[in-house]
């Protein structure tokens, strides 16, 4: 496993976690926005990270060849 | 009645809002195609593809600026997330919401420059362009305060329901905020920094999910637009009244959008300057007298 997909699971765990706590123990309001902002979106993104297919590693080297870029 | 708590809340806003934003930018598709003799795809077509980009084959360009490039997405996220609990949720201030809109362009300027494609770096180019346009549209801000006295959106629907809707009152204010809502809305006459002529702007290196996730933050953004316009201009609705009115603005921008060009960069930051300065004159007087 890559470490995209290592750090994807982890954002993912903690994410989820922070969700679950704020859900079920009501925690100060301040810390509730926090856990929302923060949390709400890393969670979707780590998701997004975990589940988008990647593809086959011997074409990964004709993806990642500089493209043109303009100047 | 089931009473959430404020985390269950903030969770089905931002459900609600992903999900109606999406629904909408959908119809407003389907309503342009219709206006230009075409099919047009399905209603939920923009919520397809959000989700189906989750589960697209994506990589991640060589020349993009990582790990920014996909910070960017996130930071989109982030403070729309935060409108949404400063709106429907909070009811706070309005001021809360143009720091959001202000961060909005900054994240279309960084999402562009940070992909390292030339139509990124040129609809990032724009994205200061059009914020030196719609950031005074948004000065509609200060007419409201001083129609009102107060910048707290539960305090501006109190005073709507014993004084009126605003929009009678400062309908040039209404005007500007709705050149504002415009100039977000896909294929708008003002979106100079997705014109076709640059691919996709500044998402034009931002595939696969991360496009999902960009998406995902744009309905949120757009539902989230609708409501402030008709929750300071109509006042309190109720949940049913606020569909039906984001559904009406929606079915004008869609309008608008289907019946004109987008416009080139000079003349749409014109045009939004000239309305800007119409607006906050226009309503200063009518205040005034």
């Amino acid at each position: 496993m890559d470490k995209l997909k290592v750090m994807s699971y982890l954002i993912f765990i903690i994410s989820l976690a922070g969700i679950i706590y704020a859900l079920l123990f009501s925690p100060p309001n301040w810390i509730v926005y926090a856990i929302s902002i923060i949390f709400i979106p890393t969670g979707i993104l780590s998701l997004g990270l975990i589940v988008m297919k990647r593809g086959p590693e011997e074409d990964e080297e004709d993806k990642n060849r500089e493209p043109f870029i303009g100047y | 009645m089931i009473i959430l708590n404020l985390m269950a809340n903030i969770l089905l806003n931002v459900l609600i809002a992903f999900l109606v934003g999406s629904v909408l930018f959908g119809l407003q598709r389907k309503i342009m195609a219709r206006i230009q003799m075409r099919p047009g795809p399905p209603v939920i077509q923009h919520l397809l593809h959000t989700l189906k980009f989750f589960i697209k084959e994506s990589s991640f360009p060589k020349t993009a600026a990582m790990p920014f490039y996909i910070a960017i997405t996130a930071m989109l996220c982030f403070i729309w997330v935060a409108a949404v609990i400063v709106g429907p949720v909070t009811g706070g201030s309005l001021l809360l919401i143009f720091a959001v809109y202000a961060i909005h362009k900054i994240v279309e300027h960084n999402a562009g420059s940070s992909s390292g494609s030339p139509y990124g770096k040129l609809s990032c180019v724009r994205a200061v362009f059009s914020a030196a346009a719609e950031v005074p549209l948004f000065a509609v801000l200060i007419i409201i305060y001083f129609a009102t006295g107060t910048m707290n959106l539960d305090q501006i629907v109190s005073f709507q329901a014993t004084h009126g809707p605003l929009i009678y009152s400062i309908p040039l204010a209404a005007i500007m905020f709705f050149v504002l809502l415009l100039s977000k809305a896909p294929y708008s006459p003002f979106a100079i920094t997705k014109g076709k002529d640059i691919i996709s702007g500044y998402e034009t290196e931002h595939f696969g999910v991360l496009r999902g996730y960009l998406m995902i933050s744009e309905s949120i953004a757009w539902y989230m637009l609708l409501w402030v316009f008709l929750t300071v201009f109509i006042g309190g609705l109720s949940p049913l009244w606020y569909l039906v009115g984001m559904v009406i603005l929606s079915s004008i921008v869609a309008f608008i959008n289907a019946t004109t060009p987008i416009l080139n960069p000079n003349h749409s930051i014109m045009a939004q300057v000239s309305l800007a300065i119409i607006g906050i004159v226009g309503s200063f007087a009518i205040l005034l007298y």
